[in-house]
C-alpha cells in the first residue's frame, strides 16, 4: 500500500519536516486537502506559507484559531469535499503569549513578562521559539480540536534538526544557571538575602551594560524573576508534547529534494528521529526531474555534424543537448538518494514529479496529492 | 554600466532568501573584481565555508587567507568580533575569551536584537578601513547570513544609533549606519530565484532598503534562470513537425549522421522540451513582476554542472560582466 494513504488512514496527527524550500508547506497542505475530500474532518497548521498557497487557502494573516475552507473555495476548483478542510497560519508571538497567562501564577505577573521588552524580542529573534509553539500549537488543536487528522507544518529552519532540538534549546535558554549568575545583582533581592555577585560578574556586567545600555539588563534581569516559578508548567508541557509525538496517534513525513544538501539532511534527520523515538511514517522526495525515457546515445562527432548542418540538422542538435543535460540532472538525483536507500527503506518512499505548472492552488495540490497517495510504493 | 561603476563601492553586500544562491553570486562577483584588479575581500558571515570552497580555498578563519589571486576571505561570527572589539576599545583580552566559549552573545542577541550584526558589520568597517589588520582591500563582498529576514542584519545600526543617546557606542553605531548609507562606500546587491515567494521578498526588501532604511540598492540578481533552447525559427519548424507529425523528419536528420532515433526517443526529446519551456514560462511571469520593481536585473543562467565549483563561477562571471556592460 501506499505509505501516506495508509498514516492518513491510521493515524491523527502528521508532522511534515525536512530542511528549507523543500516543500514542507505544499506538502502538508496536499495532504490535509485529500484527507478533507476523503472525509476526514482535517486541520493544516502552515508555518509562513507562499502568498499564493494562503490565499488558496482562505487565509489573510497569522491567525491562532483554524478557520475552515469554504465550500465555495472547493466548488470553484471542481472538488466535493466529503470532509472538512480547516486551515491556520502560526502566530508565534500570541501563541507564546498564551503560554505565559496559562504558567503565570498570577494574571499581573502574566501581565508584566508580557509586557517586558526581553520577553517581546524573544519570539523575533530567539531561534527554536517558533518550533516550541508550533508543538504547543500542535497539542492545543490536539486537545480540544476534535480532528480526524492534523497536518503540520514545520518552521523553515536551514537544517532540518533545529525542530527536534527547539523545546530542549529552549527550556535550557529559560533555566541557565550562568546567566542567571551574571544578572544575579541586577535581579530583584527574593527571600530578603541579598547575594554578592562576584567580581567578573561584575566586570562583565559593567562593560555589557556600556554596549547594551542599562535598561535592556534591567529589563532582562526583570524578565527572569518573573519567571521563576513557572518552569515547571513548561516542563511538564514539553514533556506533555514529546509524548503526543512520541504516541502511536503521530508520524513522522520526512519531506526533502533530491539535491545533495537535502538528501543529506534528510538522512541524518530520519536517523535522529529513530534516535529520538519519534515515529517516521514515510520519505516524500519531492521536486524530482521527472525522466521521459531512455537515455539517446549521441557521439560528439554526430552532434557537431547536426550543428553544421540545416535548420532541421540543428533543432534536433539542440533538443538532443537539453536531453542530455536534464538526462544528467535525473541521474544525479538518483545518484544521490541511493545512499537514502540505505536509511530508509524504499517501500516507504512517495517521489512526487517537478510540477510543470506551480503547486500553489487547490488543482496543483490536488496534483501533488495524486502523486502523494496514489503513486506507487517504490520497488524494493 | 561601466564595469568600474559597477565596482566602486568598497563593501558589496549580498543578501537574499536561504538557499537562493547568495553564495554562489558572492563568489561570482569576487571574480569580476579581482579580474578587474581589485584586492578582494570575501566575508562569510557564521558560515561553514562554503563561500571559500567555492572559490577553491579552504575554510576560511577570523584572519583573511587568501583562496585564489587577489580574493582573500575571512569568516566572522558574532563571538569573535565582540571579543575583538572588547580588547581593542578596553583592553579585556581576558574576559573577552569567555564570549567565545559560551551562549553569552545568545543572551545578548535576544537582551539586544541586532548586536550580533553590529557586531559584524562593525568588524566590516574596520576591514574597510584596514584597521587592526595588515590588509588594504580594495573591495569587500560580503555573503550576508540567511537567517531571519535580510533587513534586520542592514537596519541593525539605525536601531542601535536611535536607542543609545550618547557615548562611544552612539558613535560606532553612527559610523556603520554612515558607511552602509553611503553609495560610495556600500551597495546592496540582492538575490533572487524565479519564484513567487523569493520575488515577492526581493520586491519587498528592494523597497524597504530604498525607503525606511535608506541603503542604496545595486542590483538584482534573478538565478537560476533556464537559458531559451530554440531561437524563434527552430521554435516554430519545431511546431509545426510536432503538430502534423512529420517526426521523422528528425529521425531522417538524425540517418543522415549515422544515428538511429525510434518513436520513444522522440517522445523523450519533446517531453525534456516541454518541461524546459513549462518552467520557463513559470519563471517569466516571476521575473515580469521582477522587472516592474526598480533598478536593474541580472539575469544568470540555470547550470546544469553536478554541484557548482570554481569553473561555474568563472562562467556566471562572464555572465556578470556582459550583462553589466549592457545595463
Ligand atoms: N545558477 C545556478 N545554476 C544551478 N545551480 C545553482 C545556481 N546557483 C546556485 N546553484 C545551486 O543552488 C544551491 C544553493 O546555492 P547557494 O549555496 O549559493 O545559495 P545561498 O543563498 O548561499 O544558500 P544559503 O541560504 O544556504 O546560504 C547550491 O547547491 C548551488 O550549487
Ligand atoms: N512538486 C513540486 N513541483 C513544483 N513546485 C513545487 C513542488 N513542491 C513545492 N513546489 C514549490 O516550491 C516552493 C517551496 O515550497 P514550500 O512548500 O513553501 O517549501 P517549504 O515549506 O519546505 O519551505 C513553492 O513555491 C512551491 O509552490
Ligand atoms: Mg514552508
Ligand atoms: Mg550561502
Amino acid at each position: 500500500m501506499n505509505p501516506i494513504n495508509e498514516l492518513v488512514s491510521v493515524k491523527e496527527i502528521i508532522v511534515c519536516a525536512g530542511s528549507g524550500g523543500v516543500g514542507k508547506t505544499t506538502t502538508a497542505a496536499a495532504i490535509a486537502l485529500r484527507a478533507a475530500m476523503d472525509g476526514k474532518k482535517a486541520a493544516v497548521l502552515t508555518i509562513d506559507p507562499a502568498k499564493r498557497l494562503a490565499s488558496s487557502l482562505g487565509l489573510k494573516e497569522l491567525s491562532s484559531e483554524p478557520s475552515k475552507v469554504s465550500k465555495a473555495k472547493f466548488t470553484s476548483a471542481g472538488l466535493k469535499p466529503k470532509g472538512e478542510l480547516h486551515a491556520l497560519m502560526l502566530d508565534t508571538k500570541s501563541t507564546f503569549d498564551k503560554v505565559v497567562l496559562r504558567y503565570a501564577p498570577t494574571p499581573e505577573q502574566a501581565e508584566r513578562i508580557i509586557n517586558n521588552r526581553f520577553y517581546r524580542n524573544i519570539s523575533g529573534t530567539l531561534s527554536g521559539t517558533q518550533e516550541y509553539m508550533a508543538m504547543e500549537k500542535l497539542y492545543e488543536l490536539h486537545a480540544d480540536g476534535g480532528y480526524d487528522l492534523i497536518v503540520i507544518d514545520t518552521p523553515p529552519t536551514r537544517n532540518a534538526l533545529d525542530f527536534l532540538d527547539a523545546p530542549k534549546r529552549l527550556t535550557d535558554f529559560f533555566e541557565s544557571r550562568v546567566l542567571r549568575w551574571f544578572l544575579l545583582p541586577y535581579m530583584k533581592a527574593t527571600g530578603g538575602i541579598m547575594r554578592i555577585a562576584n567580581v567578573a560578574a561584575t566586570t562583565f556586567l559593567r562593560i555589557v551594560k556600556k554596549i547594551v545600555g542599562a535598561e535592556v539588563l534591567e529589563d532582562t534581569a526583570e524578565f527572569f524573576s518573573n519567571l521563576e516559578g513557572m518552569y515547571d508548567g513548561f516542563k511538564q508541557r514539553a514533556q506533555d508534547v514529546a509524548a503526543l509525538l512520541k504516541s502511536d496517534n503521530t508520524s513522522f513525513v520526512v519531506v526533502t529534494s533530491p539535491a545533495e544538501d537535502s538528501v543529506t539532511e534528510a538522512t541524518y534527520f530520519a536517523t535522529r528521529l529513530n534516535e529520538s523515538g519519534l515515529p517516521f511514517g514515510s520519505l516524500v522526495v519531492n521536486r524530482v526531474h521527472p525522466s521521459f525515457g531512455e537515455p539517446i546515445d549521441v557521439t560528439p562527432r554526430q552532434l557537431r555534424r547536426l550543428q553544421e548542418g540545416d535548420e532541421r540538422d540543428r533543432l534536433l542538435a539542440k533538443l538532443l543537448i537539453n536531453e542530455d543535460r536534464f538526462r544528467g540532472l535525473v541521474h544525479l538525483e538518483e545518484k544521490n538518494l541511493k545512499g537514502l536507500a540505505r536509511r530508509i527503506p524504499r517501500h516507504l518512499w512517495v517521489r512526487v514529479p517537478y510540477l510543470q505548472t506551480e503547486a500553489v492552488d487547490f488543482p496543483g495540490l490536488i496534483e501533488i496529492a495524486e502523486r502523494l497517495f496514489d503513486g506507487e510504493a517504490e520497488a524494493v | 554600466m561601466n564595469i568600474d561603476e559597477f565596482l566602486d563601492p568598497t563593501i558589496l553586500i549580498v543578501s537574499g532568501k536561504g538557499g537562493v544562491g547568495k553564495t554562489t553570486v558572492a563568489a561570482s562577483l569576487a571574480l569580476v573584481a579581482a579580474r578587474h584588479g581589485r584586492k578582494v575581500c570575501v566575508v562569510e558571515v557564521d558560515q561553514k565555508g562554503t563561500l571559500t570552497k567555492l572559490l577553491g580555498g579552504r575554510s576560511a578563519t577570523y584572519e583573511p587567507t587568501e583562496l585564489t589571486p587577489r580574493v582573500w576571505g575571512v569568516n566572522i561570527t558574532a563571538e569573535r568580533a565582540l571579543a575583538e572589539y572588547l580588547e581593542v576599545q578596553y583592553h579585556m583580552k581576558r574576559i573577552s575569551r569567555v564570549f567565545t566559549s559560551s551562549h553569552f552573545v545568545d543572551y545578548i542577541a535576544t537582551a539586544a536584537p541586532g548586536l550580533e550584526d553590529i557586531l559584524i558589520l562593525g568588524k566590516i568597517w574596520f576591514l574597510e578601513k584596514g584597521r587592526y589588520t595588515e590588509h588594504n582591500f580594495d573591495t569587500i563582498i560580503v555573503d550576508a547570513p540567511a537567517a531571519g529576514h535580510m533587513l534586520t542584519f542592514l537596519s541593525a545600526p539605525m536601531g542601535l544609533s536611535d536607542a543609545v543617546r550618547v557615548g562611544p557606542i552612539k558613535r560606532q553605531a553612527e559610523w556603520l549606519v554612515e558607511m552602509l548609507r553611503d553609495p560610495k562606500r556600500a551597495r546592496v546587491h540582492l538575490v533572487t530565484l524565479p519564484e513567487e515567494m523569493p520575488v515577492s521578498e526581493t520586491l519587498e526588501t528592494a523597497a524597504a532598503l530604498d525607503g525606511k532604511i535608506g541603503i542604496s540598492a545595486g542590483q538584482t540578481f534573478a538565478n537560476a534562470v533556464y537559458r531559451p533552447l530554440l531561437d524563434e525559427n527552430e521554435q516554430s519548424l519545431f511546431e509545426e513537425i510536432a503538430a502534423d507529425g512529420s517526426i521523422d523528419e528528425l529521425c531522417k536528420a538524425a540517418d543522415r549522421v549515422g544515428l538511429s532515433l525510434d518513436g520513444r526517443d522522440l517522445e523523450a526529446l519533446n517531453g525534456y522540451a516541454g518541461f524546459l519551456q513549462s518552467r520557463r514560462d513559470i519563471q517569466a511571469d516571476h521575473l515580469a513582476r521582477l522587472r516592474k520593481g526598480k533598478g536593474g536585473v541580472i539575469d544568470l543562467p540555470f547550470l546544469f554542472s553536478a554541484g557548482l565549483a570554481l569553473p561555474d563561477v568563472e562562467s556566471l562571471a562572464d555572465v556578470i560582466e556582459a550583462e553589466v556592460a549592457s545595463l
